[in-house]
Formats: C-alpha cells, structure tokens, sequence
C-alpha cells in the first residue's frame, strides 16, 4: 500500500498527514490526533457516536477513508465550541439534562449542528427523523429533541 | 409524610461533568493513551462448544507480537462478580479457559505496537481444537445423555462441586403453606412467560488499559460498575498485593449491569502487559461485546390463587434461567427473581422454585432490573388475566394486595429484608390514572378498525441497594472522604461509579445541601482505588441511597468539625452556631445563632485553620446502609395496533415514579424515559437469536441486525408524562431512595397489558413483533 | 469467527491501492487497466466499507470515483431526469423536481438510513451494492430508469429493471461502471408511491414496494409495481401490471391486485423477518401504494 500525503482542514486549521488507504478517518482522528471525541459504536455506521461534520455535513468517521478526506474540511465536536463560548447546543444539551453517560454526546450534537444549519426551525419530527442515524442508549432521546428543539429559531409567523 | 425543602437537592443544575461530556473531552477507557502502548485484540471461537488442545503463536511472536494463551495465565479458578459473600458466589472460569463454552469465547489474545499489527498477528496464529457436543437450548441442556455437559465440577465459596445435567445451581424458597393457600383461593389462574434474550447495548464497548509500574505494580482504566472489586480480583489472579493494584474510577459509556463484574477483557489485558511489560490497551468491537454479555432470559410457569373479592391468598412460581456459558451470578439472581415476584403483592403463601441452567450461549448477566422486569411481566400480566377473570378493575385489584408501608422488602432475595417506611403506590395508581385518561380504556371486544389503541398499567419496584439490619448473602456499604480547602470549597472523593446516571452529581448536591456550600463550590475529585474506603458497586440501584448515603454520613461529620473551628475563631460554643449558605458572597458562613451579621466565611474558618495549624477540616469514613427500601414506579401506557401490520407504537405514556426526594429531578426524569425506552425494547423489538446448528447470533454481533430504538420509535416529548411521587424515605440521603432500575421494571409489563387492551390477545413470549402479532391475530391467540 | 476470519469493525484491515481519479475518463481506464485484479469503484462507502470490514469483501484497488463533478449533480433535460450515479442521496432528496414530480423516489429516499449515511451514499452505490432490499431500486425501476453503464469501450444502456442479477450481482462487466440514471419526464395525470416498512425507522426494508400510475378518467392507463427484498433482486411485477392496467379503479381492484403482489412473491426468513410476514405485508403495502399512486395521478379515492 502507498502512503499518501493529505491536507485537509480540521477544526479551522490547515494540517498534513501522510496516511495509508485502509487508514479510517475515525482512527486517524482519535490515535494519531488525539480527538477522542468522535467514540467507536459499531464500527458500520449503525449507531452515529462517530459523526464528525465533512464540509459541513454529518458523516461517519467510522466508514470513511482518511484519504478520501484530502482537501475537505472536518470539524469534530472539539471544534465546535468558539474559544471558551459553547455552541449554543453543547449549552442546550447540559440546560435540558440530554447527557448521561455520555458516549453518544459528540456524535448526537454533531448531527443536530447539521440539522440547525440545514433547517433553523424544525418540527419535533423533523428533529427525531434527523437524529434516527444517533443511537442513545440511555435518555430515551426526549431530554436530547428538547435540547435541540430549544435551540431552533421560532418559525417566520408563528 | 415527612417532606422537607432542601436548596440544593431538589433543584435543577448542570451536571459538573456535562461540560466535559459536551465539548468530547471527557475521557472514558478507551480513550486513555500512555507512552509506548501496545494494543490487543483477541482470538475468538468459533465453536460452540471445544476443548483447546494446542495452540502455536510462534509465527505472531516471531513478527513481535506479544501472545497470551491458556496455558500461560494462572489458573485462578475465579467469579467476575464478587459483591456477593463468597461461600455464596460459584466459580466455575479462569481468564483464558482451556475449554471454549460459546462461540464468541476468548481463546487467547495477541498485542502489538498498532491494532492492525496485532490483527495481523492474530491472523497467524494457530488453535487445534476438540469439538464437543454443544447443547444450545435450555431444556436440551438439562437432559445429559444428549451429550453436552459444559463443566464436570466448580467451585461453590471453597468447595468442589459436582454438576449434573448442566444445572448449575436450583433454589427453593417458601413462604406459609402455598397448597393450604390455593385451597383457600375461590379462583386460581396460571399461565407460561418467557423473556427473550437480550443485549445491553451501551455504547462504550468493552475496554481496558493497563500500565505494569517499575515496582511490579499495574493500574488499570477500564469500564467497570466497581473498581475495588476488579482490584481485588486482579491481585487474586495475579497474585499481586493490593497496594500495587490500582484501578482508576473513570467515565464509563453506560452499563446496563454488563459491568458489574469484571469484563473478561479486563484480566486478558492485565495479563498482556505484565508479560508485555508495557501498556497495553484493550478495546472490544461491538461484535465481540455482543458475545460477550447478555440480559438473563427466564422462563416462568406462574399461579395465583384468590378469593371473589380479589384478596390475594397463593402464589406459585416456576422460573428456568438458560445463564450460558458461566454462572456470574445465576444463585443470587434466582433468590432475586423470588423476592421481586414475593414483594409485589401480598401473596400470603407462595412458593418459588427456580433452577439456573448452562448452554453453550453467550454468559448471561445483571442487565438493569436484574431479572426484575422478567418477573415483573409475568406478574403483572397474571394480574391483569386474574382482575379480567374477577371482574375487577386492575387498578383497584392492585391496591387492594400491593405491598407497602409496614410490610417486609426483600431487597436482594431471601436473606436481604427490611421493612417499608416510605411508599408512594397509590398516589402514583391514581395520579397516572388520571394522566393517562383510565377512564377512557375500554374492553377490547367493544373496538374495532384497523387500528385500534388500548391502555395498560403496571406496577414495579427496585430495591435500594443490598443493605438490611441483619447482613444478608450480599456485600453492601461505601466509603467518602470530603475535606475543605483553604478558600472554602470542597473536595469530594468518592469511589462510587456512576454509568451516566448522575450518582456523582447527587454526591456533590448532597455535599453542597449539608455544608451549606454554593454547588458549584464542590469539586469531585478523580480517585481510584488507593484512595478511596471501599465501595461494593454501582448496582442494585443503590448509587443514590448507599454511595451518597455514605457521603451524607461523611458530610455530616465536617460539618460538626466546621462548626468545631469556627467555635473557637468566634470564642462561642459550637452549640450555639449557625451554619448557612451565602449565595451573594458565593460561600458557606458560621455565625453565632441569631446574629447573621456577625459571620465568617467558611473559607476564612479553612484559611485560620492552615494559619494556626490547627488541621485541614476533612473526614473519612465507611457507611453501611441498614435498609433496601424499594423504589416503585408505575408505568401507563397507551397503544396503537395496526391489525393489518402487525405494528405496534407507543403513543402515549405516565411514568411515575417514587424515588424519595429526587435530588436530581432532570437525571430522575431522564431516568424514567430511557427505562421507557429500554421497556420499548424489550417488549417489542430486541432477542439475540441464535443459529441453532452453529452456535452463533443470527445477527452476527453486528448492530446491523440488531435494532435498537431510535428517536422515532418514542413518543412525542408532549406524550410522556412524567410524576414523581410526594415521598420522604427516612432513612435515605435527604429522604432519597433509588430509581435507576425501577425506571425500566414494569414498563413491558405495562405495554403488553396495554396490547391486551387494545387487541384481546395476551402475549406470553417477548418481544411481540409484528410478526408475532400478525400470527396470533390471525390465529385468534398467540403461540 | 477464527484466526483467518474474525472481523474487527474497528478497523479497516484489508490493504489495497487507493486510486483517485479527477475525470470519468481517467476513471474509466482505472477500471480497465486493473480489470482482472479485484477493482472496486468507492463512492459513498457506507456498504463498500462495511463489506470490507466484515469480510465480504477484499479489494486490491479502490477508484474513487465521489469527487468527480461530471459524475454528480443533477440534469433536466427536455423534462427528463439526468442523474448521475455519485449524486449523494441527500442531495437528491433536497431536489424540489424529485420532491414535487417524483414521489416513488423521494419517498424512498426519505426512508433510507439517517442523514450522515445518506451525505455519504450514492444512488448509484445503492443500486450497484446489488441488496435485494435497496430502496431506490423499486422506486427507480417502476419509474422507467435507464442506466449508463461506461467503459472505455463507450456506453450501453440498460434498463434498471435488467440491473440485478441476483443478491451482490448487476449486469456491471469488468471495467464497465454506472455513470447515469435517465430518469423519464413526469407525464400529466402520473402519479407514483413507494412505501416499506422495517423494524425501525431507519432500516433495511422486510419489505418495500414501489408503484408509478397512469391515469386516463377513471381507469389505470399504464402502471408499474416493483417489491423488494422478498427475492434474489428488486422485481417488477409483470402479472400486476397486466391485471391493472386497463381496470377500472376501485376498491375491490386493489385488493384483488394487493392479493395478486402476495401471491407472485416467494420470500424467505432471514434475520429481518419471516416469509409469512413478508407475505402478508406485501398485500397490505401493495394496496396502500397503489392508492397513494392513485390518487397523486388525480385520482379520487377508491370505494
């Protein structure tokens, strides 16, 4: 196999690597870059505790190549805060008790960024159906719609 | 009832470690990375059942992988699971057995400087096996001339025992005259239930780090309920004095009772590093967690016996646990099983008779309710055919046998008893009637359509921990230290794990309400095992009530010594002073009794402390809780059945819930919806199903064939409506009790009470797919 | 599980050389130069990865083909539907002409994965993937699609339903690719369903179905029913068609041609569901989809 040097942008900064092809963008993230944020779930894109935003779209880490990511822009969660100001969803998630154990977290509010930025002003189905990839295991999701529902623009006259 | 206003407990707050959990920088075991760390991976089997007659690793050794295999870890005959007293606990394993008992099995295990490495390595990697006769169903088990027989003998506590047909351990437990009792009874009912299998599906798979120190010492991260159980065990196996074992309490992915005992990952990687003499982690993949641990599946053969008018008068029980490959815990999961199903209603004589049976499956363990919502569905579904035959409202059948204030609880089987002081069963009967519209529900012959709903009730409980007056078969108490630091916030240092529930952040509230600190003045402290007192385990939901039960025990006594040096910086007895919070100045103060102006900051009291060298204001102790009380619960739902499909939806559900005071009500109520969740679940959607002529889960271990409940199979936010019960337990923390595992109890029970309602068929078997439900409407009843 | 095969979902463990094409053309000659050693086309990767790192698959090349622009995006052409075969799902799905004139397909889309996968997903990966149960494959079929299948030979079209040749199997020869899906116009008084139903919401189908209609006054003018993954690829129901067509709608039309779908399909139990139950729903998706079609075509709902 041939390594390959890649450039890509990851949480607003340029950086190059040089990885092999069967090298998964979740792995390079957590054991070479130490962003430990996106978690291993499945490792077949059943559960989304992986989800990082690829040129401002959810995709699992867990099922991408690091080389196909060449040129593209990643954010993980721990991008995601601005300096010490919280994305206003890291601040719904911990107002609305839609964090247990934990695990799903970074994954699950990785997905809701994409849905606000897609659709500020979604309905309570609409955040269930975007959110149906993110397996939680342990709220019963109610605490996580609430916190992401809390976060939605009202709707233009309503 | 005693209530009581508290500041701080009761109230909504952040939880200290969501910050850490949001920005996904909280570090969970398989996030820990050391300096030179190797990676593991292990060998698997692929046989149900197999005698390991060689292995060869030279070709994995001689790429640089460092190997371990049965014939090189110590035979330490052990039980994962030690919170049981140990003439009472079996062991029957050793951490690399010589014999595989199901597919899935650890055979050996391989690490190397990267993962891929050690695959690699792994690959080369040579087993001869024996194949045996495998016995994968339960009651072909329990018939040895068809050839399986998992074990010849195992240990019970010290002694060598011989097992016969597979069984391994029965239990027999009496209460009255149960023949005298069904004598008595005007009308008697009886049916079969049966409990699927089921995985418990945390997120965080299974994972452990271990680093060999310079003094032959290790330490260990990895994802446990208990981290001074596996230190125990690991110096037990290793033969290492405990000083040098230390296990570090980190965050943990969820649980769900997988982590009670210690993962058999644990001592595979402890094993490695030592012969590595480097760190070694060990993280599973989600299809070798999936063959790792399962919920216990029961089947039960149930009878009742009442008088016309709904008085309950005999109880008799039958229940058959296929456990799998090893006995972690099957004995005291059947005294369990006899005392969820002899606490419920006053039976006045009932007889249980259980038998726990060994298959070459996956080894079954606690998963949340410990073999609780398996008897809660048979009971609470036998209630429900006895009040259809009676003609009696299931609430009104309910109150009238429930047990309550006054009467005994087991809390951890027979020899685990106390007496209820608090109960909230009929606030929560009539509230959740009211909630959910009872009086709407109507027979099923009177519905029609394609679709039609039907609404169901259960009731359950859990204990609070393990604790009785009289110590019982069950190891129960915790430890705490908390010290005031110079500037006067506090330092808690707990060895309780919490599995995402909250145990910590009700610690630290319980700290801040007894110390009159501001909350986010308490830090919790990293901690393991060399520096924490002993703490059994976070299980049998007993966090709250034994964990923090021992932090408010500790708590209280650097109060008194708070008031000690504050006593002799303000010339007063400490008698006569007050202990308050601040909010505005952002600390706890002490003044003499009456005159609040006339205060000093905790932190200057701390602060003079140091100055004078009088000592840091700190305490430690160990608490033994002398209660189980049971936290009830009870589950409303409503549903919708599509006839045509078979499709079964919640639309809507009360959760009700009586934990005592609820310290942290967002945690409580998240609670009672992921047991909704997980009651989901169970009822209608999870089994690990097996090929019956391999040995292995149909869905190979892969989530891809086994679904979990999204988002969208829940109920709108609007649609779950949540109570909690107006209860003071007095001998809990702050009058609090547990909820964790109560949270799921009766909530299948509840479902299929509720698909009753809707459809007239009564399902025995769980799950009930649509597939299931298609059939029996078809046939008019369900196989 | 053994030593040469046990799987680790945490890894990606087979080597290959990874190739990354900037041009259909140069993609194509990846295709043909490595022909006879084991090629495979990476677009989305949410099947092709998963099939590696569960052992079903060990390629020793991988073209990436995802990021070439004259392979992704969307044409209307005279009416027609030119899409190409690395278009993301999620971009299809965000297409106001799939939404307003194709609802077979939109409806399909919807009820595929969850929205990273779907970010990540091809339409042409889910119909090369060759699943039994992909759900674009009936809806693409009763809607008339035409693929373009490249070499460096040139191009061959083929009509969808022709596609699948069995579970994992499609018409693709060595070095050939899908490059294009001709999806027809919407004609007036046309109107098309697709429904499924799995264990949760985000899953692979026990069953799905997939229905277009034409509509002239009161009759079916034409029609098309695909099911899938209740056989060895994707069917279009030819019996169905024949009966409907021509028929006068009404209720007892569609429980007889529901009846019809039950009875042409010959399922299996597997770890999704039973045949029995693949039957039975078949019938009941069927009857709905036909309706639904029905009534999209301007139809007034059947008595």
């Amino acid at each position: 196999m041939t390594e390959t040097s890649i450039t890509l942008t990851l949480n607003g900064k340029k950086k190059t690597l040089r990885v092999r092809p069967n090298e998964l963008l979740l792995n390079v993230l957590r054991d070479r870059l130490f962003l430990t944020g996106a978690k291993y779930g499945c490792g077949i894109g059943e559960c989304g505790a992986c989800t990082v935003l690829i040129d401002g779209r959810p995709a699992l880490a867990c099922l991408t190549l690091a080389v196909a990511i060449d040129g593209k822009e990643v954010v993980t969660v721990e991008g995601l805060a601005r300096g010490d100001e919280l994305d206003p969803l890291q601040e719904a998630f911990l107002d609305h008790g839609a964090v247990q154990c934990g695990f799903c977290t970074p994954g699950m509010i990785m997905t809701a960024r994409s849905l606000l930025d897609e659709n500020p002003s979604p309905s309570e189905e609409e955040v269930r159906e975007y959110i149906r990839g993110n397996i939680c295991r342990c709220t019963g999701y109610t605490s996580i719609v609430s916190a992401i529902l809390s976060c939605a623009q009202e709707k233009e006259g309503a | 009832m005693e209530t009581r206003q508290f500041e701080v407990a009761g109230r909504r707050a952040r939880r200290k470690d969501g910050i850490a959990k949001v920005t996904g920088r909280e570090i969970y075991s398989s996030d820990v990375y050391l300096p030179g760390m190797m990676h593991a991976v292990v060998l698997r089997s692929p046989h149900p059942h197999a005698e390991i007659v060689d292995v060869d690793v030279s070709e994995a050794e001689r790429m640089g992988a460092v190997c371990l295999t049965p014939f090189d870890v110590p035979d330490t005959v052990y039980n994962e699971r030690t919170v049981s007293i140990p003439e009472k606990t079996y062991r029957d394993r050793t951490v690399l057995p010589k014999k595989v008992r199901h597919v899935g099995e650890a055979v050996l295990a391989v690490a190397h400087d990267t993962e891929e490495l050690a695959m690699l390595a792994l690959s080369k990697v040579k087993v001869q096996y024996k194949e045996l006769p495998s016995a994968l169903d339960v009651k072909d088990a329990m018939v040895e001339a068809r050839g399986a027989r998992l074990y010849d003998t195992v240990f019970l506590g010290g002694e060598c025992i011989q097992v016969k047909n597979n069984i391994a351990c029965e239990r027999s437990i009496a209460v009255g005259d149960v023949e005298d009792g069904f004598r008595q009874a005007d009308i008697t009912v009886e049916s079969e239930f049966e409990a699927q299998r089921m995985y418990h599906a945390q997120m965080e798979t299974k994972a452990a780090v271990c680093a060999p120190e310079p003094d032959g010492g290790i330490t260990v991260w990895t994802t446990t309920q208990t981290i001074h159980n596996v230190r125990q065990l690991l110096g037990q196996i290793f033969s290492l004095p405990l000083h040098k074992v230390n296990v570090k309490r980190i965050a943990l992915g969820g649980a769900f009772g997988s982590s009670i005992q210690m993962n058999s990952i644990t001592p595979i990687c402890v094993g490695l590093a030592l012969r590595a003499k480097r760190p070694v982690k060990l993280v599973t993949s989600r299809e070798e967690d999936m063959y790792d641990h399962v919920k216990y599946p029961v089947r039960f053969w149930l009878k009742f016996g009442a008088k016309k008018d709904g008085r309950l008068v005999a109880a008799h029980m039958k229940a058959l646990v296929d456990i799998g490959a090893h006995n972690i815990q099957a004995y005291p999961l059947l005294g369990c099983i006899a005392g969820w199903f002899a606490s419920l209603y006053k039976f006045q004589n009932l007889l249980f008779e259980g038998r726990a049976v060994y298959t070459n499956k996956v080894p079954a363990c606690a998963m949340q309710g410990y073999g609780n919502p398996q008897t809660n569905f048979a009971v609470e579904s036998l209630m429900d055919m006895l009040a259809e035959e009676l003609g009696i409202d299931p609430i009104q059948l309910r109150l009238m046998n429930y047990v309550g204030v006054g009467d005994e609880f087991w809390g951890q089987g027979p020899t685990v008893r106390s007496i209820i002081k608090s109960c909230g069963v009929e606030e929560m009967l009539s509230r959740g009637a009211a909630m959910i519209g009872w009086d709407r529900r109507v027979h099923p012959s009177q519905k029609s359509g394609d679709v039609v709903r039907g609404i169901g009730v259960a009731r359950g409980f859990h204990t609070s921990g393990t604790g009785g007056p009289k110590p019982g078969e069950v190891i129960d108490y915790s430890s705490a230290t908390i010290k005031v630091n110079e500037d006067g916030s506090v330092d808690l240092i707990t060895p309780v794990m919490d599995q995402g529930g909250g145990t910590w952040e009700a610690a630290a509230k319980v700290v801040a309400e007894v110390l009159k600190v501001p909350l986010d003045m308490v830090g919790i402290s990293p901690s393991d095992t060399r520096t924490t007192g002993y703490d059994v385990c976070t299980h049998a939901t007993r966090g709250v009530y034994c964990g923090v039960g021992a932090v408010h025990h500790v708590a209280e006594q650097v109060r008194q010594k708070i008031l000690e040096f504050a006593a002799r910086i303000l010339e007063q007895n400490p008698r006569d002073l007050s202990l308050a919070r601040n909010e505005e100045i952002g600390q706890a103060v002490i003044y003499p009794t009456g005159l609040p102006d006339r205060y000093i900051t905790l932190g200057e009291v701390a602060k003079t402390a140091q100055i004078k060298s009088w000592g840091t204001i700190a305490a430690t102790d160990s608490y033994r809780q002398k209660n189980c009380p049971p936290c009830f619960v009870t589950h409303f739902v409503e549903v919708e059945v599509e006839k045509r499909t078979g499709r079964v939806r919640i639309v809507r559900a009360a959760l009700l819930g009586d934990c005592g005071t609820p310290i942290n009500p967002d945690m409580v109520k998240g609670q009672l919806i992921g047991g909704l969740c997980r009651g989901l679940a169970f009822a209608l959607l999870e089994e690990t199903a097996y090929d019956s002529n391999t040995g292995r889960l149909v869905c190979g271990g892969y989530l891809t064939d086994y679904k979990l409940p999204t988002a969208c199979e829940m109920p709108a936010i609007d649609d779950i409506m949540v109570g909690f019960a107006n209860t003071y337990e007095p001998s809990g923390p702050l009058g609090a009790k547990g909820i964790g595992e109560a949270a799921l109890n009766s909530a299948a029970s509840a479902i299929v009470n509720a698909i009753y309602n809707a459809t007239g068929i009564r399902f025995k078997k769980l799950p009930v797919t649509p597939e299931r439900v298609l059939e029996a409407l078809r046939e008019g009843v369900a196989r | 599980m053994n030593a040469q095969n046990q799987t680790n979902t945490r890894l990606l463990l087979p080597e290959f050389e990874y190739l990354r094409p900037e041009t259909k053309a140069e993609a194509l000659h990846f295709l043909d130069q490595h022909r006879d050693k084991n090629v495979h086309i990476l677009a989305g990767g949410t099947d092709l990865i998963v099939k590696m790192k569960t052992g079903a698959l060990s390629p020793r090349y991988l073209v990436n083909v995802k990021d070439i622009k004259e392979l992704s995006g969307v044409r209307q052409i005279n009416g027609a539907l030119h899409i190409g075969a690395v278009t993301t799902l999620a971009a299809l799905l965000r297409l106001p002409a799939i939404r307003s004139g194709y609802s077979a397909l939109y409806e399909a889309l919807r009820s595929m994965a969850a929205p990273a996968v779907r970010n990540m997903a091809t339409v042409g990966g889910n119909l090369c993937n060759g699943s039994p149960a992909a759900d674009t494959a009936p809806a693409l079929m009763v809607l008339g699609t035409v693929c373009t299948l490249s070499s460096v030979a040139g191009e061959r079209r083929l009509k969808l339903c022709d596609f699948f040749l069995g579970p994992g199997r499609t018409a693709l020869l060595p070095g050939e690719m899908l490059t294009e899906l001709l999806v027809d116009g919407v004609r007036p008084d046309s109107g098309s369903s697709f429904l499924k139903i799995g264990r949760v919401s985000a899953d692979i189908a026990k069953v799905n179905i997939a229905v277009y209609l034409e509509r002239d006054g009161d009759r079916v003018a034409d029609c098309r029913v695909a099911v899938g993954s209740v056989a060895p690829t994707p069917l279009l129901l030819d019996s169905v068609v024949s009966f409907l067509k021509g028929s006068t709608m009404s209720r007892q039309v569609l429980s007889e041609a529901g009846r019809m779908v039950e009875d042409a399909i010959a399922p299996i139990t597997d770890a999704r569901s039973t045949a029995e139950y693949r039957k039975a729903i078949s019938r009941i998706l069927a009857e709905e989809a036909m309706q639904a079609a029905w009534v999209r075509s301007g139809g007034e709902v059947p008595r």
